[in-house]
């Protein structure tokens, strides 16, 4: 039965983790290598992956023993080398042999590296990332960019120094098969740098009245590169805002209907037109009816539910389905009259 | 036996006698009031085990015949400051050590000294340095070592200093 085929129905363009864990995945990740650019890769870092990759991968074990390293570049500060040596030296503090040490031609060439070879002029920065951002408020990306890595070329002598042939031996045969293709990588802060064997040569002491002792030198060159993060660049791309804000989701209970439903005090205008001495209005709605002012009105009197309340009052309280009447005596008949009432509503 | 043909140069004013009086007192004063001693470590090559192809030994593996004291004139020459090879390692390298001895001293203690045998020579009570011999003063046929052109009587033994971890006394 043949392997049932894997079908993706989806593709996770949304991470699995939201909210308060997103941004702890995040923060997790920023706080795993530091930042989402690659690490700076300097001569000192060069060296220091040159250092490490003669001690671990051509480290030499004769007679049980691993023949000791001088785990620096030994430069013009002679003590240096001293503090270097200190466990493997003799009784006139000498280094003892057999070791090994690298020897840095300090000239530092243009390089040859055949993938870094064009040029592009101006340091003009490249995208290198998309990081996804948040602050609490803004989520968003940022764009990393960098400029081209510079091509260098270093020259490194690795000597070994013994008075045993089995040793050069030893060295020899590791070099050789680390060496099978010309080229081995050391790997310098998530770069893989190509170094390259070049040749070996014999610089031994055989005088006859001196010590004697055997000194074999093989050269490499490292093809590595510049990368340097003051020429980093990182700028906002796009951001998506997310507002939140909260609702009170009980549930309330209904309120009373109002009329006029706002606002809560408004004018009532009762006009009589020629003719016309009452009006008759069923009020729907409590309030306190003040009088504001008349014209061409005589006196008027008052009735609520056809009972007296007043004649001339500036002070109405009518209540929800009372039916209000108005008689009306006016100045002058052949005219219209107005009586204006505020009414507020309680 | 041996055929012996007597010397006879020098004859009119100087013999056999005078070579050994004179041979005497400068042994005397070498071995007796100088006092000088270097002991000598003479590899048994028999015993040790040494590589097939390289004739090479491993540290500590050098096997040596019972160790000899012997008197003579010691000097050791001015150490150097030297580079190994070009490896920017740079050391003191010690003197060379030349030691100069009546042959009549070996001839009595019946011992020879070779070119690959070790001298060991304490320069303080808690410290001795090993040296290797490079010249072992075994042809002394030159007007230097001979007493007034009579006959050799004394050989100067070159040896250059060795690491530890070729040889160590033990």
């Amino acid at each position: 039965m043949a392997f049932p085929k894997q079908v993706k129905p989806t593709l996770p363009l949304v991470p699995k983790k939201t909210l308060s864990a997103r941004r702890e995945q995040l923060l997790e990740y920023i706080n795993e290598d530091g930042t989402y650019l690659p690490k700076s890769v300097l001569h000192a870092d060069l060296d220091r992956g040159m250092l490490d990759f003669v001690k671990e991968d051509l480290k030499v074990v004769t007679a049980g023993k691993i023949v000791p390293m001088v785990d620096i570049i030994i430069t013009t500060q002679n003590w240096s080398q001293y503090v270097e040596t200190a466990l493997f030296v003799d009784l006139d503090y000498n280094p003892a042999p057999p070791f090994i040490t690298v020897v840095r031609s300090p000239e530092v060439k243009y390089g040859t590296n055949p993938s870094l070879q064009y040029t592009i002029p101006n340091r003009k920065q490249f995208y290198y990332a998309s990081v996804p951002t948040w602050n609490g408020n803004e989520q968003g990306m940022d764009i990393y960019t960098i400029p081209q890595p510079v091509p260098v070329d270093i020259n490194y002598s690795v000597k070994i120094i013994c008075n045993r042939m089995r040793e050069l031996n030893q060295l020899n045969k590791i070099v050789m098969q680390k060496f099978s293709s010309r080229q081995a990588y050391t790997f310098i802060k998530g770069q893989y740098v190509p170094i390259i064997m070049n040749n070996v040569s014999d610089e031994s002491q055989m005088s006859l009245d001196a010590r004697k002792y055997y000194v074999q030198s093989y050269d490499f060159t490292m093809l590595g590169y510049l990368i340097d993060e003051e020429e980093f660049q990182v700028k906002p791309a796009i951001q998506r805002v997310t507002q939140l804000f909260e609702l009170d989701t009980r549930v309330l209970n209904k309120k009373r209907n109002q009329f006029p439903e706002n606002p809560d005090e408004f004018m009532n205008n009762f006009l009589f037109v020629v003719g016309n001495t009452t009006l008759v209005d069923v009020i729907d709605y409590t309030a306190n009816m003040v009088l504001v002012g008349t014209e061409n009105i005589l006196s008027y009197d008052v009735y609520i539910n056809n009972d007296y309340y007043g004649s001339d009052v500036n002070l109405i309280q009518i209540t929800t389905n009372d039916t209000l009447r108005i008689q009306a005596f006016k100045n002058d008949y052949s005219y219209e009259s107005k009586i204006t009432f505020d009414s507020k509503l309680v | 036996m041996e055929n012996l043909v007597p010397i006879t140069r020098l004859g009119k004013f100087f013999g056999g006698e005078d070579f050994t009086l004179d041979t005497g007192m400068g042994q005397e004063w070498l071995e007796g009031d100088m006092n000088f001693t270097v002991i000598l470590y003479r590899v048994d090559r028999y015993k040790t085990k040494i590589d097939d192809v390289y004739g090479e030994v491993l540290e500590d593996g050098i096997q040596f015949l019972a160790p000899v004291e012997l008197k003579g004139l010691v000097q050791v020459m001015t150490p150097s400051n030297k580079l190994l090879g070009n490896s920017k390692v740079e050391q003191q390298e010690p003197g060379n050590m030349k030691f100069s001895l009546y042959q009549k001293q070996l001839d009595d203690l019946g011992v020879e000294i070779f070119q690959g045998d070790y001298l060991g020579y304490y320069e303080t009570e808690d410290r001795v340095r090993y040296y290797s011999v490079s010249d072992d003063g075994y042809v002394r046929s030159d007007n230097k070592h001979t007493y007034g052109g009579y006959k050799p009587f004394y050989r100067t033994v070159v040896a250059t200093y060795v690491s530890e971890n070729e040889f160590r006394g033990i």
